[in-house]
């Protein structure tokens, strides 16, 4: 079995992070908005439309941080809807969250048409923020860490940051405190003069941008060009990594690099062959680990008490 | 309660309108109206859809050339899923159309749904096999010999990865070459099978490796599959993946190694590193049967098979590399070409013809 020791090296872990990235991101994202209350499931359709818009971006100011600003920000204006249905019309939180991702396929087919002449795949963008990858000086001489964790591209790091900031933000701040409460327990929070409402609507535009920067990086980063279909399920991906991280921001940044490992792992295994079977068994290897980690981790973590919980204010002479 | 009805209708009604305006489109595109007069040729792309500068626009590019020659009303439905596939089909048989076309593997069974319920529309279907004992008379399947193709350029691949080696920075020594595929369908096997052939056929010690990605549309997971085999020296990365093949050869491209396009050329996705790109003559082939149904020789109930004796399959031009590829490489490349043409060498069509393990 000298071809299982030859797949464990540092490239391993260099595929994981670039795998799991997108699904870190959304499913930190996905934490603080179902930890304000609201179930998300349309992490797949914002990461489409900000893979979409991103990649647009990039192609026509030539420069991938505007792109990268662009696909952050119509993440988040997407997720808005999201809002408005569930917060302020009171909708199922899932049925909002399915007709989310039914819509993003439509709208960007609809502008691909408009803007590119056709569906199907974009024109390459000049420049991918692949070209501004920098190794920090020091750390990435560490040996198997340093390439893993600081030899990487720029929405890499943003992730590693953002993961420590959720951890802070939910934890140790008063606004993420007041977030979670409308999660836990929206009418105690509401008693104490602080709108539910808000929270919530923080809650999914955080979400909104996080699975926006996601979709950047697929279309920017790791890519040159969008491609309909190339979130190819990352969302919901996100979605176990999130339950399975038990709702919070350590939690899912785990699961989504045992997910990216999985990944990683059974594309070297196609590679060396290391055992001759169907490569469908490969392929769906990933999916598998993750249902299992779910099935597996899901008994001991807590959503949420009030999570896809409508809230009411009963007012007054209403 | 009644106001969450409300909400969930008007948002699936927006929803649907955004579905309307694609459909509007795909079909407005090429279709003006009041052209009644004309010939109707319709086509249903895959789930993939135009733009894949791959299979789908191939397929489309026929249908141009036979609008320019022959003055044909050509319009094109897209598949946005696999339940659109017999919608698409009979809704073009409903327009009028004389041949409708179904483009891609996976539109089998829908084809031959549509064409039993539209006996007097003939349909034609892009890689779909379409068998004489069961299939309605109206029906014919366009087959290519993939591996004809994929031979070609195994030759090119095995020569430049180890004997002219030296020709480009791109290329080392290590003997290795690797190949993306999609789904592991037919005619994906069968460029497989050829590449592998080819390449052993000049280079008999050549470590030929593979990785099935299982889609089409996922760039991400193109790339990470091309990544790892160029981390086990691979230096040319055959794609066979449509969309997805795309990140693999992006990731040869940023790595510093080259690639080898599929179906159409696909020079243009990353001059410096793409060879050559194997090709498939799905733009004739579909001129072909247009030319012949106007003619009124479309032959159903059976198969027609494409290969480099109807110059439908082969590889493109060099292009960026015509001047690093050396002599000795294209006149291997025309003797394979000769050798396939006149029967001495016979690619083979699937993994276990080819011995290979993939």
């Amino acid at each position: 079995m000298s071809g299982i020791a030859s797949i464990l090296n540092t490239d391993l872990l260099v595929a994981t992070i670039r795998l799991s990235t997108p699904i870190t991101l959304a499913a930190i994202g996905a934490t603080i908005c179902e930890r304000s209350g609201i179930v998300n499931i349309a992490m797949e359709g914002i990461m489409i439309i900000g893979a979409f818009f991103a990649a647009v971006a990039a192609l026509y100011t030539g420069n991938p941080w505007i792109g990268l600003l662009a696909g952050v920000a119509a993440g988040g204006i997407f997720s808005l809807i999201h809002a408005v249905a569930t917060i302020t019309f009171h909708l199922d939180h899932v049925v909002s969250g399915a007709v989310m991702n039914i819509l993003s396929f439509g709208i960007v087919r609809y502008l691909m048409v408009m803007i590119f002449g056709h569906p199907g795949t974009s024109d390459a963008i000049p420049v991918g923020l692949k070209a501004y990858q920098f190794a920090i000086p020091g750390l990435s001489k560490i040996p198997v860490l340093g390439p893993v964790f600081f030899d990487q591209t720029p929405i890499v790091y943003m992730s590693f940051v953002l993961v420590i900031l959720t951890l802070i933000f939910l934890k140790k701040t008063k606004t993420g405190l007041h977030l979670r409460a409308a999660g836990e327990h929206p009418l105690a929070l509401e008693t104490i003069g602080v709108s539910v409402y808000k929270m919530r609507y923080l809650g999914v535009f955080i979400s909104g941008l996080l699975s926006g920067l996601a979709g950047a990086y697929l279309s920017i980063e790791n890519s040159i060009s969008f491609t309909e279909g190339m979130a190819n399920g990352r969302g919901f991906i996100a979605l176990a990594a999130m339950i399975s991280g038990g709702w919070s921001a350590i939690g899912s940044f785990v699961a989504a690099l045992f997910f990216g490992f999985a990944d990683a792992f059974q594309v070297r295994m196609q590679v060396f062959k290391v055992l001759n079977i169907p490569s469908e068994i490969f392929i769906i290897f990933p999916y598998v680990a993750t249902v299992l980690a779910v099935a597996g981790l899901v008994r001991k973590s807590r959503p949420p008490k009030a999570d896809g919980i409508d809230f009411i204010i009963e007012k007054e002479g209403a | 309660m009644s106001k969450m009805t409300k909400i969930t209708v008007i948002m699936l009604v927006i929803s649907m309108v955004f579905a309307g305006l694609i459909f509007a489109n795909g079909g407005s595109e090429t279709a003006p109206a009041a052209e009644k007069s004309k010939v109707i040729i319709g086509m249903a792309t895959d789930v993939g859809g135009l733009g894949d500068k791959s299979f789908n626009d191939g397929s489309y590019q026929g249908l141009l050339d036979a609008k320019a020659d022959f003055g044909i009303d050509a319009r094109v439905v897209e598949s946005k899923q696999q339940t659109d596939y017999v919608p698409n089909l009979s809704g073009l048989a409903e327009d009028g159309a004389q041949v409708v076309f179904a483009v891609g593997f996976l539109m089998g069974d829908a084809l031959i749904e549509a064409a039993e319920n539209h006996p007097d529309t003939s349909f034609a279907g892009i890689d779909i096999f379409v068998d004489p004992s069961k299939a309605p008379k109206n029906v014919e399947g366009l087959l290519f010999k993939e591996q004809e193709s994929g031979y070609v350029a195994g030759v090119v691949a095995g020569l430049l990865t180890k004997k002219y080696a030296s020709a480009s920075d791109r290329l080392n020594d290590d003997n290795v070459v690797g190949m993306v595929l999609g789904m592991d369908i037919p005619p994906v096997e069968r460029y497989q099978a050829g590449f592998y052939a080819g390449v052993k056929s000049v280079n008999p010690d050549c470590k030929v490796l593979s990785v099935v990605t299982g889609t089409f549309t996922d760039q991400a997971k193109g790339k990470e599959a091309a990544l790892a085999m160029i981390e086990q020296g691979a230096d040319i990365i055959f794609q066979i993946a449509g969309l997805t093949g795309l990140g693999a050869i992006n990731a040869a491209n940023e790595a510093g190694v080259a690639a080898i396009g599929v179906d159409v050329d696909q020079s243009g996705v990353a001059p410096d590193a793409v060879i050559t790109s194997a090709i498939k003559g799905i733009t004739r082939a579909v001129y072909l049967t247009i030319k012949a149904d106007l003619e009124g020789t479309f032959e159903g109930g059976g198969n027609k098979v494409f290969g480099i004796n109807e110059d439908t399959t082969g590889i493109s031009p060099f292009n960026k590399w015509d001047s690093i590829v050396p002599g000795d490489v294209k006149a291997a490349v025309q003797k394979a070409i000769d050798d396939l043409k006149s029967g001495k060498v016979v690619a083979p069509a699937s993994r276990k013809e080819a011995g290979y393990e993939g």
